[in-house]
């Protein structure tokens, strides 16, 4: 048979008044909020959100299309002089339905198509979907 | 000299009568707006404190550290609508947080402030029993929240309102007893132990010093009577939906809200002024109104703690621990206090 240890009885003002002490000593330390808008946190190395297009190295070979698993990237085309990419057909991205999962980034032959740190893409138009040209803008070019 | 002859002499020119009337008038002003000043400061300082303690900044937005926050925060509770229940008792569903006001009101009119600088004493209310007069208004208060609950048609605010006398019938004795014991040794070396000035002008040392079973005691209750965290029996969120206050809304909720910090600064006040010495302070005896603020600054920043570091007991529990814990030891207290004052002449 298992003997069960009772614990030891406090005396009950005791115990309170520890948990108050421990309390009041967070009065002392720095909060760990971040002002957001103003301060902004120091971002991960593999953190990754905006996906970026060049449009010079993509040659149109629509991997990313198939791969993208729940339909977020569509060909579209481009007129553009560009020898590499024969079907002037380029990626547009719809970030309403993108997951960041990253394949086609790792399907990319040229490495045309990556993504960046680039999270504050809030916008105020209804769609979120990213013509070629706005993949290869930085974010504050884009118009929203 | 007091803020009511200062104030009469400033209108002297209206006659004896027309004096008197215009500085009763400006006195009660003043004393709304000081009351006004202390609600806000109380939350405001509640909020900050306790974002501080939890790692957070409190609000910071409007105005410079959000000092500007209770005014929006009022402007908006008296933007909303006020929401009223069908089936409820409409006067009394009314009234109830009127009552919880006034009783908030009554009470600081009869604290005494001390004097201040070149005005004088601050002190309102003169009278030879203020001590049972502020235990009468302190009494007030409960009444409203047992209207609100009984009239509001609403089970939670029904079961809000009876352990809120449950609460009141508990600790309204152990405190009563441990005032008793203080009466008792204030009345040793004055004829008026019942008059609060009095009692605050005899305590040569704190009377929390011989009295620290008492000091105990009436903290605990006092806290108690004010119904916050571990003791919000009556506004419990997760079991009742909050109490007897479940059904207002608007305004009439902000008065509740704001009744509650009140009755925390009350009674803090309170404690220093019967515990540690009001008004005396070790220099000048001009500035016994700071002292009085700073005594109960300390107070209200201790209450604050209390609330924020102590979960919610259960009803037994809290019964329990006014009638098997308070009130022996307040009786205790009482026979200890009668052999310090009789026996060793304290």
């Amino acid at each position: 048979m298992i003997e069960v240890k009772e614990p030891k009885k406090e005396i009950p003002v005791i115990g309170t008044l520890k948990a108050m002490f421990i309390v009041f000593k967070h009065l002392f330390q720095k909060p760990i909020t971040t002002q957001y808008p103003e301060q902004k946190r120091i971002i991960e190395d593999r953190f990754k959100f905006r996906i970026f297009l060049s449009l010079d190295d993509c040659v149109g070979c629509t991997l990313c299309e198939q791969v993208c698993p729940n339909k977020s990237i569509a060909m579209t085309s481009l007129n553009r002089a560009n020898p590499r990419n024969k079907r002037k057909i380029y990626p547009d991205v719809n970030f309403g339905t993108c997951t960041i999962c990253r394949n086609c980034e790792e399907i990319c032959p040229t490495d045309a198509i990556y993504l960046t740190h680039v999270f504050e893409t809030s916008r105020t138009r209804n769609s979120f979907t990213y013509s070629p040209e706005e993949l290869s803008l930085p974010e504050d070019e884009v118009i929203k | 000299m007091n803020i009511l002859l200062r104030l009469a002499l400033f209108f002297a020119g209206a006659g004896h009568y027309g004096s008197y009337f215009l500085a009763y008038i400006f006195e009660t002003i003043f004393f709304m707006i000081f009351v006004a000043v202390v609600l806000i400061f109380t939350i405001y300082l509640f909020r900050k404190y306790m974002a501080r303690l939890q790692l957070r900044y409190g609000p910071n937005r409007v105005g410079k550290f959000g000092s500007l926050q209770l005014i929006a925060d009022a402007l908006k509770l008296m933007g909303k609508e006020s929401i009223l229940p069908s089936g409820r008792d409409d006067f009394a569903f009314r009234v109830a947080p009127l009552i919880v006001f006034i009783g908030l009101f009554v009470g600081f009119a009869i604290i005494p402030y001390g004097s201040f600088y070149w005005i004088g004493s601050l002190t309102i209310t003169h009278s030879n029993v203020s001590l049972l007069l502020i235990f009468g208004a302190l009494a007030i208060m409960p009444i409203g929240e047992i209207v609100a609950g009984a009239s509001s048609k609403n089970k939670y605010a029904v079961l809000g309102a009876l352990r809120g006398v449950a609460k009141d019938i508990s600790f309204e004795i152990p405190m009563m007893l441990s005032v008793i014991a203080l009466v008792m040794m204030a009345s040793a070396r004055t004829a008026n132990g019942l008059n609060l000035e009095d009692l605050t002008s005899v305590q040569f040392i704190p009377y929390g010093i011989p009295e620290v079973i008492g000091l105990f005691v009436f903290f605990i209750a006092m806290i108690a009577r004010a119904a916050y965290s571990p003791f919000d029996l009556g506004e419990s969120d997760s079991e009742l939906v909050s109490g007897y206050s479940t059904e207002y809304s608007g305004m009439r909720f902000g008065m509740f809200y704001m009744g509650l910090f009140g009755s925390i600064f009350l009674g803090s006040m309170l404690v220093s002024v019967l515990y540690l010495g009001g008004y005396n302070g070790p220099f000048s005896s001009y500035a016994g109104f700071i002292y009085l603020l700073i005594k109960t600054l300390i107070l209200v920043l201790v209450a604050f703690l209390v609330w924020l570091s102590i979960p919610r007991i259960r009803i037994d529990r809290f019964v329990n621990m006014g009638w098997k814990y308070l009130l022996p030891i307040a009786v205790i207290n009482l026979i200890i206090s009668g052999v310090l004052t009789l026996g060793l002449g304290i």
